[in-house]
Formats: structure tokens, C-alpha cells, sequence
């Protein structure tokens, strides 16, 4: 006779385990005070009267965060070598894609591990031990990100220039001072402002403009492994999601005194993240192959209809107003990404990265995505462009552009309503000038002068001889490009690789 | 507004002007031609006549544009700093009211 | 003054697979005028007000044990608040 199988029953349910093994761990000191085991969570400002009352929905413990995060890690791997294995990478849509995925290593692993090590300190000086376990795994998160992005890619740099020296590039070539800036930003502020700038800022209200671009890139373009690391971390991401969302209503519920030092702390982590993902538009648009989305239709989605119109109606129950420069942000969705590619098109002779004029296809697809700002574009830039091109040249900027003090961003982007007047705002700070290039980085420097002034503007460091040498050669061996890195796709090493291996004869010029 | 610190927190500016000696950085702007898709940032002796700024870097530099006619520059009219003024050629740039990280604008 | 917003729009991306198949079905067969739509290895899922995910619901279907901490493999993105996530359930909804 057999006996149907039955589940022993838990002993504790999972609320009760959560609460056995996070917070119940915690005590309190007898011999040290709570201020001196925790000495950076008074001086912003923020009052906190019980720390118990922050919530984590995930519940997590120890033992189920390893066993799902090695599940994850498996799955990944065995993909990774069957892409390996099987010489995928002849199965990408064309060779010059992978100027998304160099975007991608020089400017995001090495800021995973920034975010590793600042929800480390979290993990360590926040006073809750719900908040510190919540940080404790996003810690180990952004660790496993920063590797898994390494091992994702470190595939492609067996076949595409542009991937070798990523880290050395993060800390020393002029666009990756955008990402490095913002990140380092972020960790020299005190750990309430990281929890609305990273926690909630990026890795709620900006983090589907960053990793859906990419990720869904990815998926169109035959780009496996991006496409399956994307999903192993978007898992993690809406523990991040909600870790930022907890962080900011904690805030916001333990004293109504928080909400304008909050409210200032979107407004300004909202325009940081938003300039940095700039670089994501010109990506998107101008860099796949085969396009999911525009950035237009991405930000409209992403951006204006889940936040603005779903989060922050249930944030104007605390008082909290959409950011300060949200409206500026709308006005150029059909320009951002126009802009911001032809500030890495004439650039790209300094970077790690190629570009090209958008060949046919790709202007047929601009046009049917922006027909009303695509074609002042392409007669005002690519068409004359393209003479320089027919004329047997190929334009590149011959100076240093002008960079805002704060994105550090070349400053291209224009004036509301005006796409070809360049926005130009100064401010004067104990007599020094300090540019910028719009009203949201303005308004984020002149609240904090002090701040912003010590900005490593990579133009500026170049002539202050700080980058190798005067001359482009001097400051293309200090960053560490090689020949094939960076400047024009048609014609690169690149290029005429991936005609090879596909058996194709190189046109004629 | 002072910058919220545990400590008393005060930097400098890393692109202060000691730092450039007799020289300073200038930010060139060609308004009305985003072919050159920001200012450019030069270094430059303050001591620098306007007129050479002219004729002997930017009727060069903008010949990157293939529409450019450097002789256009001319009659171009000028700002400094947001100020429209007529620059005088055979003064310096500080003399002609450039300073460092100044905004030397033009239009054609 | 808070005025308690009108029911708005909750949602799950969830990775399209196999494994994820019972899931699908068990949130579909919990949740009245849930919308799916499919887009490259995902699959999205809203609805207005409150979606509901049941731990006994997804194993039935799934046919072998099945925890709620286990629908962190699937889970893409989301958008509303996990307002619940027990042994039984997960909801999520927007609080105000």
C-alpha cells in the first residue's frame, strides 16, 4: 500500500524565516552608541525615527539569495559556451553592432563594481538590518553583473577591435568620463543621496531606458550572450527596482521634514541620469543593424507613460512632483539620439568605438521614426557628410569640443524648440567661469559649486598636458586605442574581417 | 549653496586658471552651424592678438566644413561672453575682453 | 490631501520559456482582463488594479514543487509594488 507523498510541512512560514534570519540577527549595543557604529547617517539631514519600518518584499535569506543566483549564473555560462562553441559570433546581423556592445564594456561593467562597493559601505553603515540585507545582496548583485558582463563579452574580443583594454579606457578616455563622473558622484554623497540617485533615480525611474536598448539590441542583431546575461540580470534588477522604491518611501514616511531635501535629490538625479543615457539614444538609433525601437518610442514607454504617469501618481501622495527638468527631457526625444550620434561621429577617431554615415536602410528606418527632425539632419549634417565622404575624405572634427561642467558631455544638445542653436549656459563661481549645457545641469552645479568645480574635464586635462602629450597621437597612446579601435566602420579591420569570414569581396571604394 | 558634508568640505576647481600659465582656454562657437556639433575648446596665449585667432586658426579650422568660406569670417559679427562686440584685430585676446574659459561667439 | 488615485495599469515582464509556460497560464487563469503581449523572449504581462500570483495555482500546472521565491527566475521588470509576497501569494498593486 503506498501512502500519497506529502510535503513536510515548513516550520516557519516565509515571513517568519525572512524575519528569523535578517532582522532578528540584529541587536542592540550596550557598550558602543548607535551614532558611533553608524556615523554617516545623521549629517544629510534625514531623519529616520524607526529603522524597522523599512520592508523588503523579496524576503530573501542567505540561503535561498545563493541558490537562485547560482541557478542564474549556470544558465548563463552553459549559454556563453554554446555561443562560444558553436562560433556564434558569424551569426550577429554585421560586424558593426558591436559598437554597441563597446559602448557597453567600456562604460558600464567597471560601474557595476562602483555600485558593488558603495552597497557594500551600505550594507555595512546603514542602521536597519532589513536596509543592510536588502544592500548586502545588491552588493553581491552588481558584483555578479560587473563579472558576467566581463565573461558575456570577453567572447567578442577574441574577433572585434575596441574591447581590449576596457578598464583603462573607463578611467582615462573623454566619453567615459560621463559614466565615471556620474558614478563617482554618486559614492562621494552620503548614503541616503546614493539610495535616491542609484537605488531609486537610476535603478527604478532610468533603468529600462538603459537595459531594454541594449538587451532587445541584443536580441535582434544575433547577439545570444548579451541577450541571455540581459535576462539573468533583469532578475536581480527588479530586487533593485524595489530596493530603490522601499528606499525613497522609507524616506518619505519617517518625516515629512525629508520631502524637500528628497524632491532635490530627484530633480538632480534625474538630470545626471538622464544625460548619461544619452550615449544610450545615439546607441539605439544609430548603432544596431536591426532596431527594436526608437529612443523616442523607448522614452515615451519607459519614461513618460510607466513614470511619470504610473509611479509618480502614487508618489504625489508624499508630495513628491515629477523632476524639475522632466518637460526639457520630452521636448528632445525626437533630437537627443540625432545628436548625440553625430557628437560620436566626428569624435570616434579619438575613441574606442566606430562610426559610419547611416547607410540607406538606416535612413529609410530614422525616417519612418522621426520624420519631422530626421530630415533637417540629414540636410544640415549627413548629406554634407557624405560629400566629405565622396570627395574621398572623411569628416572628423579637428579640435577639442566644448564640455559641460557637470554631464561632461560635449555640448551639442540645443535649445527647447531650436535643434540647431546650441544650448550655451555660464555661470561665475569665486570668478571662474563654468559652462553647461543646459538648464538642468546648470541649476546642479550653481546648488553645489563646490562640487562640480573639481570636475576631471577630459578637454581640459589635455591641455593641461595631464593626458600624454599635445597631440592626438600623444593622448591616443595615453588612453591605450590601438589602430582599428576607433574612427571610420567602412574600411576598418572590423569590417574587412567580417567580409572574410562571410566569403564576401570588399567592394570597391 | 554649500555642498552637505560631514566635514568642512571645500575643493578646488581643477581647471582653474594657474593651472594654464600665460595661456588660458577659450571656448570658439560658430552659432548657426551645427556641422561642428559644439564650441570648440582652445588653449591659447593670452597674449594672442584676436586678429591672429582669426585669420591664422579658425579661417583653417572650419575648412573642415566643405561649405566653409574662411574668407566669410570678415565679416563676421562677434560676441564675448554673451556681449556683441566689434573685436579689435590688432589687440589681444585679453586686451579684447577674452578671459579664460571665455565664450568667443560668431555668427555669419 | 491625499485622494486615492483611480486603479492604473500593473504589470510583469517575465522571460519567455518553457518553464515560464505554467507560470503564464497560472497568472492568466488567477487574473480577469489580464493583457499579454509578446515581445523578443519576454512575454508582458498588465492588467488595471492588482495582479495576482498564486504558489498553489503555478504548481498545479507545473506539475513539481514550486515556491514563490522561485518567480524571481522569471521576472524580467515590473512595474506597481510587490504590496504582498508570502508562501501562498505575490501581489502587486499600487498602494496610493
Amino acid at each position: 500500500m503506498t501512502v500519497p507523498a506529502q510535503k513536510p510541512a515548513r516550520k516557519l512560514s516565509m515571513k517568519q524565516r525572512y524575519t528569523a534570519l535578517t532582522h532578528d540577527l540584529d541587536w542592540t549595543p550596550t557598550y558602543v552608541t548607535e551614532d558611533e557604529i553608524y556615523p554617516y547617517t545623521k549629517f544629510e539631514g534625514i531623519k529616520v525615527h524607526d529603522w524597522s519600518k523599512w520592508e523588503d518584499p523579496f524576503r530573501l535569506t542567505v540561503e535561498a539569495y545563493n541558490k537562485y543566483q547560482a541557478e542564474k549564473d549556470r544558465r548563463l555560462y552553459a549559454v556563453l559556451d554554446g555561443f562560444a562553441q558553436s562560433q556564434g559570433q558569424l551569426g550577429l546581423t554585421e560586424a558593426r553592432y558591436m559598437n554597441a556592445m563597446k559602448i557597453f564594456i567600456q562604460g558600464i561593467p567597471i560601474h557595476e563594481y562602483d555600485a558593488h562597493r558603495m552597497f557594500s559601505n551600505c550594507a555595512r553603515y546603514l542602521n536597519g538590518p532589513g536596509a543592510r540585507f536588502a544592500a548586502l545582496c545588491q552588493s553581491m548583485d552588481e558584483l555578479r553583473h560587473a563579472q558576467t558582463e566581463i565573461h558575456t563579452l570577453s567572447h567578442y574580443n577574441k574577433f572585434f577591435d575596441g574591447m581590449h583594454d576596457w578598464h583603462k579606457w573607463s578611467d582615462r578616455v573623454w566619453y567615459l568620463s560621463v559614466p565615471k563622473s556620474f558614478f563617482e558622484d554618486a559614492m562621494t554623497a552620503g548614503p541616503f543621496e546614493w539610495l535616491i540617485a542609484i537605488g531609486f533615480s537610476f535603478e527604478y525611474l532610468l533603468t529600462n531606458l538603459l537595459f531594454v536598448p541594449f538587451m532587445s539590441g541584443a536580441a535582434f542583431n544575433g547577439d545570444l550572450p548579451t541577450m541571455t546575461f540581459g535576462f539573468s540580470a533583469q532578475s536581480d534588477e527588479s530586487r533593485h527596482m524595489t530596493l530603490g522604491l522601499e528606499a525613497i518611501k522609507f524616506m518619505l514616511e519617517q518625516d515629512e521634514d525629508n520631502l524637500p531635501i528628497v524632491q532635490n535629490w530627484l530633480d538632480k538625479w534625474f538630470w545626471r541620469g538622464y544625460r548619461l543615457i544619452a550615449l544610450v539614444a545615439g546607441m539605439m538609433d544609430y548603432m544596431l543593424p536591426k532596431r527594436v525601437m526608437s529612443w523616442k518610442e523607448a522614452f515615451e514607454l519607459y519614461f513618460e507613460e510607466q513614470m511619470l504617469n504610473g509611479l509618480f501618481k502614487d508618489l504625489e501622495y508624499y508630495g513628491i512632483k515629477p523632476p524639475r527638468d522632466v518637460q526639457w527631457a520630452i521636448d528632445e526625444k525626437e533630437i537627443l539620439s540625432h545628436q548625440v550620434y553625430w557628437v560620436l561621429y566626428q569624435y570616434s577617431h579619438a575613441a574606442a568605438f566606430q562610426t559610419t554615415i547611416p547607410n540607406e536602410e538606416d535612413q529609410k528606418w530614422l525616417m519612418e521614426a522621426y520624420p519631422e527632425t530626421w530630415p533637417v539632419f540629414k540636410s544640415v549634417v549627413w548629406d554634407r557628410a557624405q560629400r566629405v565622404m565622396d570627395a574621398g575624405g572623411r569628416y572628423f572634427n579637428p579640435g577639442l569640443p566644448q564640455l559641460c561642467t557637470v554631464c561632461q558631455i560635449p555640448m551639442g544638445f540645443t535649445e527647447p524648440g531650436n535643434p540647431l542653436q546650441q544650448c550655451q549656459r555660464q555661470s561665475v563661481y569665486e570668478g571662474e567661469r563654468y559652462d553647461f549645457c543646459s538648464d538642468g545641469c546648470q541649476t546642479i552645479f550653481d546648488n553645489e559649486p563646490v562640487k562640480y568645480r573639481q570636475s576631471w574635464l577630459p578637454v581640459h586635462q589635455i591641455f593641461q598636458g595631464n593626458c600624454g602629450g599635445p597631440t592626438l597621437p600623444d593622448v591616443a597612446q595615453w588612453y591605450g586605442l590601438q589602430p582599428g579601435d576607433g574612427a571610420e566602420y567602412l574600411g576598418s579591420p572590423d569590417n574587412l574581417n567580417w567580409l572574410a569570414w562571410h566569403g564576401q569581396a570588399v567592394k570597391e571604394a | 549653496m554649500a555642498v552637505v558634508a560631514n566635514y568642512d568640505y571645500d575643493w578646488p576647481s581643477r581647471s582653474a586658471a594657474e593651472f594654464y600659465g600665460d595661456d588660458q582656454l577659450i571656448h570658439v562657437w560658430w552659432n548657426g552651424n551645427v556641422f561642428f556639433v559644439s564650441a570648440q575648446t582652445f588653449r591659447f596665449p593670452k597674449a594672442m592678438p584676436f586678429g591672429a585667432l582669426v585669420n591664422e586658426v579658425l579661417k583653417g579650422f572650419y575648412t573642415a566644413d566643405p561649405d566653409f568660406v574662411p574668407d566669410s569670417l570678415d565679416s563676421a559679427k562677434w560676441k564675448i561672453d554673451g556681449v556683441a562686440v566689434t573685436p579689435d584685430m590688432g589687440a589681444s585676446l585679453e586686451a579684447n575682453g577674452v578671459g579664460h574659459k571665455s565664450l568667443v561667439e560668431f555668427s555669419l | 490631501m491625499s485622494v486615492a488615485a483611480e486603479p492604473r495599469p500593473v504589470g510583469v515582464d517575465l522571460q519567455e520559456n518553457e518553464e515560464n509556460r505554467a507560470l503564464v497560464e497560472a497568472i492568466e487563469a488567477d487574473n480577469d482582463d489580464l493583457n499579454i503581449r509578446h515581445m523578443p523572449g519576454m512575454i508582458r504581462l498588465t492588467k488595471t488594479g492588482r495582479l495576482v500570483i498564486n504558489q498553489a495555482s503555478v504548481e498545479a500546472r507545473l506539475g513539481r514543487p514550486w515556491e514563490t521565491h522561485e518567480f524571481q527566475m522569471a521576472i524580467i521588470s515590473y512595474f506597481g509594488e510587490f504590496v504582498e509576497w508570502d508562501d501562498d501569494q505575490i501581489v502587486i498593486a499600487w498602494n496610493h
